[in-house]
């Protein structure tokens, strides 16, 4: 009925690496669609050296202490503090390079900028790195320019608005009350949004948008714009008191790094909507229906310009990533931005949003959203424990309210024009401002947040509290000064003041802590909804659906089904759409079964002196294939939870005579209700395939039995029926009779059943053994790996991974095998045989043998007797089969020798020591204890940072809220 | 009429109630209507649930609805236990024009009967009705941007009537076939258009009738059930028991 998804367990804690590039806004993966060959990338090393930055106008800024990064194709400068300075810069836009002459012992490059600003940085690590760094600079210079990025920057730069904002001022000074002057003229080159002809939201005036036009424009003359934006203290504090609006789509692309996005990709966003033209989907349907109902107030999106643009945006991106498609909330998003931005602008962002600076947000199981959510509860519950609590008390869920906040940036929670300045910080200082500004709004509320009593009168509050931003925060101060603050300054400010100490490395810290509960409680409730969902749970209670579920699970962890799951092609049943059903192939099937049915696993228990495991491998066999084949009813070549509970149901809570016609039906191909000759050689096969590992002959010599019989009784009765028929064919031998095809009906249910019930181990086999065989057991593997965090975490994390837990095993087999106590058992299947041969103690090798063959009569079948041959038609049938031991031809050893030499080398093997299969489990055990010693350090490290945070930090962010407060009402 | 009740008649009785369905089924458009007497052409989506009150006044009784209205999204699904959690009552809705969307439907109903407060009162709606009803303004203009057509601006463009004389064909899910699981799953059931406000009231007057109301009121002891049960049929769409009481009243809607 629906989709089981094993994404989730992908998830791999971002490496340093990832973190740095994120930090620069850079995307982590070098954009996957890039059609030119990224391998030049590779060839230039990563490296980060300390460095002094100074800008190149003399008094303009001060110098900082810092680190340069070279992550080609970007040369990336960070300030200690990580906060005050920082730029990203393509290396296409560095027009020159200069070693400065300078004192004796200081190393220092001048950097020309494609916007004819000058940086310098002073190498301040030792001259080795130093000369080191200069000639890695030096190749990846070279390779930008061989492939001819260095051109392109000329005509992409044309697309900012910022250009045209510096250049345009030259001949427009008069350009503070009306910059309609300045675009019109080069309105066709730049990229903007519907704003341009829609108007933007909020009273130009009232947002001194002229004077904030001024500052920037003195900001990005000195310190460079767009793709070579130098980011000092200054550019912060302006975009604290709000981009002007036809800044703010450039900056955000500019702030976020999507602007890399659209720089180093081209005509990619066209192209996606050429390629996918008509194209329909789940997620184009989805977006179709919700086209009409994003800003719908706004006046560009009650015309179809506004309309289309959004539609073709969020069409490219769900395009672009399928797996994400379309999720509710990005129509906001998108809308909100194509206020500001061009499409391809618009489109470029989403993709940062979606994939860096809201991870999982919008995925299909939304596991990022939730857990944020669950980040957010925490760090109230650690800044502001009375209002946690009070929740609690009283039972209102944070989420109710905090939840759309996150997923649609606060735009459809506030008017626009706040919203929007709090998407400005957002881009510029990352996700951190979220829970910052999520932490104010409470914080702010508190004293009414105490009297609330339920998650209605919490929603009323906080609308109450959004519609009122506007007004004064102190209305009745005297200081006409401290009246004009609006409450959305004193959110910002508290925002910022109050909150810093949350920082983007403590909510990555707290995403790491929560992460496995988040997902833990997702896969339950899918497992919920997926068993809840099941059209038939046959006789299975839903607990032990759950556990067929589990092994679905974790087959699909290891083996997982191939990714198209769209259904098949729509076209008939109209309105009547299919949902895509999870469904497994043959090989993730082996791996299901492998985890219920005893016999559907090869375990060889080995001991070799240092320790005792169980090494499980997958079976293969046609009998498995057969049972795949048989289960799925719908014959659409996969197999659905569904089929795998209805397929279970049918062989579990069967007695005798429902086990027996089972297995006749699973082997009965053409469903005709007789067996063929072949098909009986098939299930010998098949049995011979569940017993292989049992101890003892009894079993061979079951299987041997039922093939004299089956054949004996299947002869008899064709014997009957030819004599009926063919009077002439009497001289013929009944024994080997007429030249029957191999493939003719041969052997009834009746038969069958008769020739079954004549032996007493397949009697017991089919009356209990059989059902019993499938087991239901809880699945350890299916624990979520411990949220492995610190530095013992990940040196943990390190060492244990599958392939050195392999080579520890085979080197720990090799010192048993040189000192002798190497030893590997096949565990049995069935095992009904075992308790009889468990020794008490060491016990002459043949006693197990000795004790079965009294108790059976199996023995006398020695191995060669029952000669089974591959169902190979050509060879003609032998029927005479137990009689000889003449018939040792190697072709019949195929499947049968093998086996009864492992069941030998059992026999042998065995009584050297006992199974103990509680030790199994000691490496694990070893693993949670470990665990739990880094669930502590995870602790103690949070801790840290809160520590270190509180202090330092506060002086530099008074600063900056200070001039947030001073800032707005200047000139 | 019961005395125990009389203190409490000023003292609105609150019913938490939560909407639940497939995607663009017109959820919201039901509460729009019930909440404001109105239709929107373009409702922006529910982004995790929007909360809206409604008073409503049963004979002496006065209930005040706390309505959530959860989003449709299939991905949106796991978010829906937070908003469902305490719920008293439920009206999971489906369109009567689209046979996947009961399907959906009656999943959610299952999850409730499982996973909620097990006396939630659970009312079915198929709504939209209004597109299968031989109507004189059914024009079939593919262009116009479905607002005419459909109940619900969510209507997906392909459910517009190909030719106005065809419009009972629309229909997907027989109202037979609803009530008979509606009956069999005991669940409240009405089919709605919340176009034309057929049916909206009555569903909330029914709920409000199920509702052990004498269980919210803590204090309560022998309050009677209120309202004979099957008195509904009577009901025009706009005379519903005094349930419009205050649509007059400022709009508790909200977006957050």
């Amino acid at each position: 009925m629906s989709t089981i998804s094993t994404a989730l367990r992908d998830f791999k804690e971002p490496t340093k690496e990832q973190i740095t590039q994120n930090f620069f806004s850079l995307a982590s993966i070098p954009a996957a669609i890039g059609k030119d060959a990224r391998e030049a990338d590779d060839e230039v090393e990563k490296m980060d050296i300390n460095a002094v930055l100074s800008l190149g106008v003399e008094g303009e800024e001060d110098s900082y202490a810092g680190k340069l990064y070279l992550m080609a194709p970007y040369l990336a400068f960070s300030s200690l503090d990580k906060k005050s300075v920082r730029f990203t810069i393509p290396l296409s836009t560095i027009r020159r390079v200069e070693r400065l002459n300078a004192r004796a012992g200081i190393y220092a490059l001048s950097l020309a900028l494609w916007h004819g600003g000058k940086i310098i940085v002073q190498l301040t690590s030792l001259r080795p790195t130093a000369d080191l760094f200069c000639a890695l600079l030096r190749d990846a210079l070279k390779i930008e320019l061989q492939r001819g990025r260095m051109k392109s920057v000329k005509g992409f730069v044309k697309t900012c608005y910022s250009e045209v904002l510096v250049s345009g001022s030259a001949f427009t000074p008069s350009d503070e009350k009306d910059e309609h002057s300045a675009s019109e003229a080069s309105e066709s080159s730049y990229h903007g949004g519907l704003g341009l002809r829609f108007k933007f939201p909020g009273d130009p005036k009232k947002l001194r948008e002229a004077s904030k036009i001024k500052l920037w424009m003195t900001y990005l003359k000195t310190h460079g714009r767009n793709l070579t934006l130098l980011r000092y203290p200054q550019c912060t504090r302006l975009v604290q008191v709000g981009l002007p609006n036809r800044l703010r789509g450039e900056m955000w692309e500019t702030l976020s790094g999507s602007i890399f996005l659209r720089y180093s990709n081209p005509g990619l966003y066209e192209q996606l909507l050429e390629q996918n033209t008509g194209r329909t989907t789940t997620s184009t349907e989805d977006i179709e229906k919700d086209l009409h109902r994003s800003l719908p107030e706004y006046a560009g999106y009650q015309s179809e310009e506004g309309i289309s643009a959004l539609r073709r945006v969020l069409q490219a991106y769900s395009f672009k990533n399928p797996e994400l498609g379309y999720c509710q909330a990005m129509n906001i998003l998108a809308a909100a931005i194509l206020i500001y931005m061009s499409e391809e602008q618009a489109f470029w962002l989403l993709e940062v949003l979606c994939d860096r600076l809201l991870p999982g947000y919008y995925a299909p199981s939304m596991h990022g959203t939730l857990l944020d959510q669950r980040v957010f509860e925490s760090l109230v519950q650690r800044c502001l424990p009375i209002i946690h609590d009070h929740f609690q008390a009283v039972d209102v869920q944070l989420s109710v309210a905090s939840l759309p906040w996150f997923l649609s940036l606060y735009i459809n929670s506030m008017p626009m024009i706040f919203a929007f300045r709090i998407v400005d910080c957002f881009f510029c200082m990352g996700p951190k401002v979220l829970f910052q500004v999520g932490l104010a709004i409470l914080k702010i509320n508190g004293e009414k947040l105490l009297q609330i009593q339920d998650d209605g009168g919490f929603l009323n509050l906080m609308r109450d509290y959004f519609a009122s931003l506007g007004d004064s925060a102190h209305p009745h101060s005297t200081d006409p000064r401290a009246r004009a603050i609006t409450r959305f300054q004193e959110l910002l400010l508290v925002s910022f003041r109050e909150f810093s100490v949350i920082t983007d490395d403590l909510i990555l810290s707290e995403r790491k802590r929560f992460r496995n509960e988040i997902i833990h409680s997702i896969e339950t409730f899918s497992k919920r909804s997926a068993v809840r969902n099941l059209r038939s749970l046959g006789r299975f209670t839903k607990d032990q659906a759950g556990l067929v579920y589990d092994a679905l699970y974790q087959a699909m962890c290891v083996i997982p089904p191939p990714p198209a799951q769209l259904p098949p092609p729509t076209l008939l049943n109209d309105g009547v759409e299919e949902k895509p059903e999870t469904r497994i192939q043959l090989k993730t099937f082996q791996y299901f079964l492998s985890e219920i049915a005893t016999w559907a696993r090869d375990e060889k228990i080995v001991s070799n002196g240092f320790q005792q495991r169980v090494d499980r491998d997958v079976a293969e066999h046609e009998f498995i294939d057969r049972l795949f084949f048989f289960w799925d009813t719908s014959c659409c070549g996969a197999l659905s939870f569904q089929d795998l509970v209805a397929g279970l149901d049918g062989v579990m809570f069967n007695d005798l005579m429902e086990n027996i016609e089972w297995f006749f039906n699973l082997h009965d191909k053409n469903k005709d209700g007789f067996l063929t000759k072949d098909e009986v050689l098939t299930v010998s096969e098949s049995f011979l395939f569940i017993f292989r590992f049992e101890v003892g002959d009894a079993y061979l010599g079951a299987v041997s039995r039922f093939m004299t019989n089956a054949f004996e009784y299947g002869d008899a009765l064709l014997a009957d029926v030819n004599q009926r028929k063919e009077s002439e064919d009497d001289e013929t031998e009944p024994r080997s009779p007429l030249p029957l095809p191999s493939n003719q009906p041969y052997l009834n249910l009746a038969t069958f059943r008769m020739v079954v019930l004549a032996d007493e181990i397949l009697e017991s086999f089919f009356e209990t053994d059989l059902s019993a065989s499938f087991r239901l057991d809880p699945i350890s593997e299916l624990e979520l790996p411990p949220s492995s965090s610190g530095l013992l975490g990940e040196f943990w994390s390190t060492i244990a991974t599958d392939s050195n837990k392999k080579m520890f095993n085979l080197f720990t087999d090799e010192i048993g095998k040189t000192i002798g106590k190497h030893q590997v058992i096949h565990r049995p299947s069935i095992g009904r045989y075992k308790t009889l041969e468990e020794p008490k103690a060491r016990e002459s090798l043949l006693t197990p043998g000795m004790r079965h063959s009294v108790s059976k009569s199996s023995l006398r079948s020695s191995p060669s007797s029952s000669s089974l041959r591959p169902s190979s038609p050509s060879q003609g049938l032998t029927v005479k089969v137990p009689s000889s031991k003449d018939f040792q031809e190697p072709a019949s050893a195929v499947g049968y020798s093998p086996m009864v030499q492992a069941a030998n080398a059992a026999l042998l093997a065995r009584p050297a020591f006992t199974i103990d299969d509680s030790k199994d489990d000691d490496d694990d055990a070893e693993d949670e204890l470990e665990a739990g010693d880094n669930d502590d350090q995870v602790m103690d490290e949070v801790d840290a940072f809160l520590e270190a945070h509180d202090s330092g930090l506060t002086d530099a962010d008074k600063e900056v809220a200070k001039d947030l407060i001073n800032a707005e009402p200047v000139k | 009429m019961a005395d125990a009740a009389s203190g409490s008649t000023d003292k609105s009785v609150q019913v938490k109630l939560v909407l639940l369905g497939e995607a663009a089924v017109g959820k919201s458009s039901v509460v729009l209507r019930f909440v404001s007497d109105e239709f929107q052409a373009n409702k922006e989506p529910t982004i995790g649930a929007a909360f809206l009150t409604q008073k409503c006044r049963l004979e002496d009784r006065v209930l005040r609805y706390e309505i959530w209205d959860t989003a449709g999204q299939e991905r949106f699904h796991s978010l829906a236990p937070m908003y469902y959690r305490n719920a008293q009552a439920a009206v999971v809705v489906y369109d009567i024009t689209k046979a996947s969307s009961l399907d959906k439907a009656k999943s959610w109903v299952k999850e409730l009967q499982r996973q909620a407060n097990p006396n939630i009162v659970i009312a079915l709606a198929g709504n939209k009705l209004d597109l299968v009803q031989p109507s004189i303004l059914q024009s079939g203009t593919p262009s116009s941007e479905s607002e005419d057509e459909a109940d619900d601006a969510t209507a997906t463009p392909g459910e517009t009537p190909s030719s106005p004389g065809e419009s009972d064909g629309l229909r997907q899910v027989p109202r037979d076939e609803a009530q008979a699981y509606a009956t069999e799953a005991g669940l409240l059931f009405f089919e709605t258009s919340a176009k034309t406000g057929e049916g909206i009231v009555d569903i909330f007057t029914e709920i409000a009738k199920k509702i052990p109301i004498e269980h919210i009121l803590a204090a309560g002891g022998g309050v009677r059930r209120p309202g004979a049960p099957g008195g509904r049929s009577g009901n025009a769409q706009e005379g519903a028991v005094n349930l419009e009481e205050n649509a007059n009243k400022p709009k508790d809607a909200c977006n957050c």
